[in-house]
């Protein structure tokens, strides 16, 4: 079979087609026929069951600032995922209580996805309600001022437009609260 | 019979005999290494804003995370592939003993590939980025890659359909395999993605991600090596059955593996280990092709002492060694819970991209320009600074981030360490990657020199 693949270019290329097609067909259009959680939105309103919630789309003014969030590259330093890992359950749990792991439900309005490969700062993915606005609006100005040693680059283009600042910080609080893992809803605005 | 023919074809293959045009293969290799240099530019911008954060931090245009997809597709798209294709029409027309099927198309595809890039270049500064990795790039400047890969696919194939030699050369299948996987690889990165969201959208865009390097970046890098290894060292390649093992594994095995991108992540564990299973079959292709290409090599060694392109390609094929060790290793499950997400992994990128692929691509350059303009090579000695530029600031970079990467997972790993202070211990390995970065430029700046000045350049010496 192989062979004949040295004389015949299209034999060369039909096999080598065939062969990228198996591979290809069973890892990205089969997995999420298998797994309905890939497209089923989070919802859960049964404390038995475990935590509670609902993942509902983002409103106009979080959609905008999602837009920001792409545009200014946030992805490539800040990963949106709580892995199954227990340091980052922990590490990115907050007042004592872990942060849930993140599960694709939780992901099915998001467009483009903003899970992210690299972890130059912290993952966002349970930030929502972690800092107050003027905490945001300090820190987007200047890092520095208030992490010593940061190196995220500032972002006085963001802060000094108001539109922009706001729906910037209505998407970030909102991220991680599909699922609602403060015990006492102690978010901060 | 497959024997005799490389042995004929690549050791001691009859120039003269037809006279190519080249004109193509001429505007590819001249645009992408002027991208080369230029890119290497926001290349080394980078590594300088990761020691001072507050560099040119004011301006909108030259904030960080505009930059980086800059800088990553002006090398994969802008230097990278648009070198690989000028060395591909280049060496299937030599390998097929025909003339380049349309060298008017051919022209036209150089053209409509540096508007491309060019588009790319504005459109990226101006934050109009899709939020995918690797296919950041606006759907419109997508449509024209799809149309400049029809072009340069057709050109190809249809050089290959008029060939001479009845047996097709391992250059060839892979040239053609990457053709044809880059079609779909890049449609399901680019245009699937449209479609989906989520999980989903993220599963299809790690196959592409890597499938951009397994199935483009790979094949046609492999393609090159196996041409300019046997020709720069006058040596038949060692084993043909070898290679079909190499190139029918590797068109098997690297699709199924996209899902290793998220390992512990927000994904199914089933198709975790999918992946995790075929990325530790990749070790399979790429041991066949390395020990063919060393096997080659065998009694040839000191030819790496006079010859600078064989310095690029057997060192790329040392590098490839290396960090298709790497990926099998990273994906399990242990080992992917320390040095995922950290700096490990840019040290990892850039063996595979810059020490392999991209040390294949200059090598290619190096042979093929003095060849298609009739020239000695500008600079010898030049050519060798480049090598050592490129070699010990390529090490600097990789060896550093591997150690800080390991170390920074550690330190997540233990979670009464602040995440502040893991920035914080990486800071010395962020000055030495800066430092590495500038002898790295020094070497593209060299090699960027020698080749503009071999190709515009007026010598007068004879043909090599």
């Amino acid at each position: 079979m192989f062979r004949k693949a040295d004389n015949n270019a299209l034999w060369a290329i039909g096999i080598s087609l065939v062969l990228f097609f198996i591979g290809g067909i069973l890892t990205t259009v089969v997995p999420p026929l298998v797994d309905t959680s890939w497209s089923k939105p989070f919802e859960n309103h049964d404390p038995a069951k475990g935590i509670t919630g609902k993942v509902v789309p983002l409103n106009d003014l979080q959609k905008k600032g999602r837009a920001i969030y792409v545009r200014e590259g946030c992805w490539y330093c800040h990963t949106q995922q709580v892995r199954t890992l227990l340091a980052d359950t922990k590490r990115y749990g907050w007042r004592g209580v872990d942060a849930p792991i993140s599960t694709p439900d939780e992901f099915v309005f998001d467009d483009p996805h903003m899970f992210g490969t690299k972890r130059t700062g912290p993952d966002l993915a349970r930030i929502g309600g972690k800092y107050d606005t003027q905490w945001h609006k300090t820190h987007f100005k200047n890092p520095r001022d208030l992490v010593k040693g940061s190196i995220m680059p500032p972002f006085p283009w963001i802060v000094n437009n108001p539109e922009e600042f706001t729906a910037l910080v209505a998407y970030m609080q909102n991220l991680g609260r599909g699922k609602d893992w403060r015990p006492a809803n102690d978010y901060e605005k | 019979m497959q024997l005799q023919f490389s042995r004929a074809e690549v050791a001691k293959a009859p120039e003269g005999a037809l006279i190519h045009d080249d004109a193509t293969a001429k505007w590819f290799l001249v645009s992408s290494v002027a991208y080369f240099f230029i890119v290497g530019i926001i290349a080394v911008t980078i590594a300088a804003k990761f020691v001072w954060p507050d560099l040119m931090g004011t301006m909108s245009w030259l904030t960080y995370g505009r930059l980086r997809p800059l800088h990553v597709n002006g090398m994969l798209f802008g230097w990278l592939l648009a070198a690989d294709m000028g060395l591909a029409y280049y060496v299937i027309p030599r390998l097929c003993g025909v003339k380049l099927w349309s060298e008017k198309l051919g022209l036209a595809t150089a053209a409509l590939w540096n508007v491309i890039i060019l588009g790319a270049v504005v459109t990226l500064l101006a934050g109009q980025n899709q939020g995918w990795e690797y296919a950041e790039l606006p759907w419109y400047l997508d449509v024209l890659v799809v149309i400049a890969w029809i072009m340069f696919g057709v050109n190809v194939l249809m050089t290959v359909a008029s060939r001479k030699h009845q047996a097709m050369y391992v250059t060839i299948w892979y040239t053609m395999g990457c053709i044809l996987w880059t079609a779909f690889v890049y449609l399901t990165g680019n245009f699937a993605t449209l479609f989906t969201t989520g999980t989903n959208q993220a599963n299809l865009n790690w196959m592409y991600v890597h499938n951009a390097v397994g199935l483009i970046f790979t094949p046609i890098g492999l393609a090159i090596a196996y041409y300019f290894i046997p020709r720069a060292s006058n040596t038949p390649l060692h084993s043909h059955k070898l290679s079909m093992v190499g190139f029918w594994s590797l068109a098997f095995v690297y699709v199924w593996t996209g899902a290793h991108h998220m390992l512990h992540g927000p994904i199914s564990q089933w198709l975790q280990t999918i992946a995790i299973a075929f990325s530790l079959m990749l070790l399979i292709p790429v041991w066949a092709v390395v020990y063919n290409l060393f096997a080659t090599m065998k009694g040839q060694w000191h030819q790496l002492r006079e010859s600078v392109p064989l310095k690029f390609l057997m060192s790329g094929v040392v590098f490839y060694l290396l960090t298709c060790f790497q990926g099998p290793m990273h994906s399990l499950r242990t080992v992917n819970a320390i040095v995922s997400k950290t700096d490990w992994i840019p040290g990892h990128a850039h063996m595979a991209v810059l020490g392999c692929f991209s040390f294949f691509a200059i090598a290619g350059t190096y042979v093929a320009v003095p060849k298609i303009w009739g020239k000695a090579l500008h600079s010898q000695s030049l050519a060798n600074w480049s090598y050592w530029m490129l070699m010990i600031g390529g090490l600097g970079f990789f060896t550093t981030l591997w150690l800080g990467g390991f170390w920074q997972g550690w330190q997540w790993n233990n979670v009464s360490i602040p995440f502040i202070d893991t920035v914080i211990a990486l800071k010395p390995i962020w000055i030495v990657r800066f430092v590495s970065g500038i002898m790295m430029f020094a070497g593209i700046v060299f090699f960027a020199y020698n080749i503009m000045a071999t190709a515009l350049g007026d010598h007068e010496e004879a043909a090599v």
